[in-house]
């Protein structure tokens, strides 16, 4: 097949294949979006041995115990602070973080904008799917206007968060969106994220099938996972509350990209520059 | 039964996973009491154990009930949906007069999985149920799951164990029929009947523990025309359509247990969009030589 590239990904190559199939409701978008992680990995060259993801709580915190490299499943909201941690301590790994949206923007937002605001060499890799999966489908800081949750049985009127605006705002070197549906892109602008040295904060649209599609009527995996493409998120982005968050549609794709010096080099040639004589 | 104020309350623990419906089973329980008058303290923990977590559920029954937690050694009906979760509780129960309720179905969670070499044992319960059978008073270990699945549903498992707890209780089976019936979504109800039904027949019958539940199938290859195959791990694959509908050639669809299958190889391309969007990784096309493919 003329078609076909010659360089192999095997995703289960990565996998821990003894622990699949995994617990996520089927039709999640999480698994793709670890796809899309993965096979970046690949593409980079990266080792397993040199690859660190640090996960936090949540059904997303859950997507990395299936992968086959150095792992860590931390506490609620906490994944980026261990990851500093281990990056600072550690620069010759690959830190990766897997988080989800209530991990990384409600429970762990405080460290969201100070990793974003130190720009130190790690991958935020936060799956968005609107929704506190895991813990009883609870509002999250994503979750769209009007949308039935379980904390909000009349629809929800809160403001929504664009997760990628505050990393921006806050300094991250490199911000950028992309969906489930679309593999191929999300895959590259994470090897993109992968190699930028410094923060990298990326948003994968994912889908939570079971309890956020149930509930709000949003009908099977196939019918949730194409709405990403048109107009669900839009809509969830454009209705609502305050003025200055809204957005007529969901930008995809690169978003930011700020060259700033990263901390763990500075920091290092601080530290040199004050012990040497 | 508790009929003088004076008489100490039944308890019984329901005890599972995540989204086994304990919570259901203790409700529906819960609400026959109080039909008979009698005074209900209900107390669960769930929560962060949405799928896949340790459940638990106290109902507490009586003339008069003050604690809603059962003192521990005193729970007269251990009722797990779960067996390792059943096996956690055990020492909860009465030890001469408690009866034990439990499925037999293995969920087994990843933990359980320490060490990651091929073949290496599980940290699973290895407790056969004809073991535990012998340690409590009554005892009764059922497939409730495949009986569930034969009833063309597993996710009322459940109700087949709730059938299987009426026999346990002295109330009318008439009361906890309409309460059933009002409890479950109005589309299930006759499902759920069923199941009720087949849990108590199950006890009456006298059957004994069931055998260990085959794991699904592994992988199955088809080979499309263009020379490539298709790989689908059966055991992975949960069923969720976003290969069918998202393939452009529409050549897959689900068969009758609902897997996704090829069902039309010639029209296959070996696009790979199936492998890419798949949650489970459960689609590899592979090339014809059986290497995957990029």
């Amino acid at each position: 097949m003329d078609t076909l590239s010659l360089d192999t990904f095997d995703i289960r190559a990565y996998l821990r294949e003894d622990l699949l199939p995994h617990f996520m409701c089927p039709g999640c978008g999480h698994g793709i979006a670890l796809r899309a992680l993965l096979w970046a990995v690949h593409e980079r060259g990266i080792p397993k041995d040199r690859l660190a993801v640090v996960c936090g709580i949540g059904c997303s915190g859950r997507v990395g115990a299936y992968i086959d490299a150095n792992t860590y499943h931390t506490t609620h909201g906490r994944p980026l602070a261990f990851a500093t941690g281990l990056a600072l301590a550690r620069p010759d790994l690959e830190v990766v973080v897997i988080t989800g949206d209530g991990d990384c923007l409600a429970i762990g937002g405080n460290h969201l904008i100070h990793a974003c605001r130190r720009n130190l060499n790690m991958t935020c890799l936060m799956l968005n799917n609107e929704i506190y999966g895991m813990t009883g489908g609870q509002v999250s800081p994503t979750t769209g206007g009007g949308r039935l949750t379980s904390t909000t049985p009349y629809g929800n009127a809160e403001p929504t968060f664009d997760a990628c605006a505050l990393a921006i705002a806050a300094g991250a070197g490199f911000v950028g969106r992309g969906m489930t549906l679309q593999l191929p892109a999300l895959k590259t602008l994470i090897g993109e994220g992968l190699a930028h040295p410094g923060f990298s904060f990326i948003e994968a649209i994912s889908d939570c099938t079971e309890i956020f599609g149930r509930k709000n009527d949003l009908g099977s995996a196939p019918e949730i996972i194409l709405r990403q493409k048109s107009g669900m998120r839009p809509d969830t982005y454009g209705n609502i509350v305050d003025r200055p968050f809204q957005a007529k549609a969901m930008r995809i794709g690169v978003l930011g990209r700020n060259d700033r010096p990263e901390y763990g080099a500075a920091y290092r040639a601080a530290v040199a520059a004050r012990i040497a004589p | 039964m508790a009929d003088t104020e004076t008489s100490p309350p039944t308890n019984v623990l329901i005890v599972g996973v995540g989204g086994q419906g304990v919570i259901m089973v203790s409700k529906v329980l819960a609400a026959l009491c109080q039909l008979h008058g009698l005074q209900v303290k209900q107390s669960e923990v769930h929560g962060m154990a949405k799928r896949g977590g340790s459940v638990f559920s106290h109902v507490r029954f009586g003339a008069q009930v003050w604690s809603p937690i059962i003192p521990h050694g005193e729970t007269d009906i251990l009722v797990a949906l779960e067996w390792s979760e059943g096996l956690r509780w055990l020492d909860a129960m009465r030890r001469d007069s408690g009866t034990f309720i439990a499925d037999t179905q293995q969920i087994v969670p990843p933990i359980a999985f320490r060490d990651r070499r091929p073949g290496a044992r599980s940290g699973y319960a290895p407790q056969s149920p004809a073991a535990v059978l012998e340690m409590v008073g009554t005892g009764f270990a059922l497939d409730a799951t495949r009986v569930a699945a034969g009833l063309g549903n597993t996710r009322i498992a459940n109700t087949v164990l709730l059938g299987a707890l009426s026999t346990a209780l002295p109330f009318p089976v008439e009361g906890w029929i309409s309460v059933l019936r009002d409890f479950v979504p109005p589309h299930t109800v006759a499902v759920n009947l069923k199941a009720f039904q087949a849990g108590r027949d199950w006890v009456e019958s006298g059957s004994r523990p069931a055998e260990e539940a085959a794991r699904p199938a592994g992988a199955r290859v088809a080979v499309a025309a263009r020379g490539h195959r298709l790989e689908i791990t059966e055991a992975w694959c949960k069923g969720c359509d976003i290969c069918v509908k998202m393939c452009p050639e529409r050549c897959l669809r689900l068969d009758e247990r609902g897997l996704a299958e090829l069902a039309n190889p010639a029209a296959c391309t070996g696009c790979r969009v199936c492998e890419w969007l798949c949650p489970d990784f459960a689609v590899r096309v592979l090339d014809g030589l059986g290497q995957p493919v990029a």
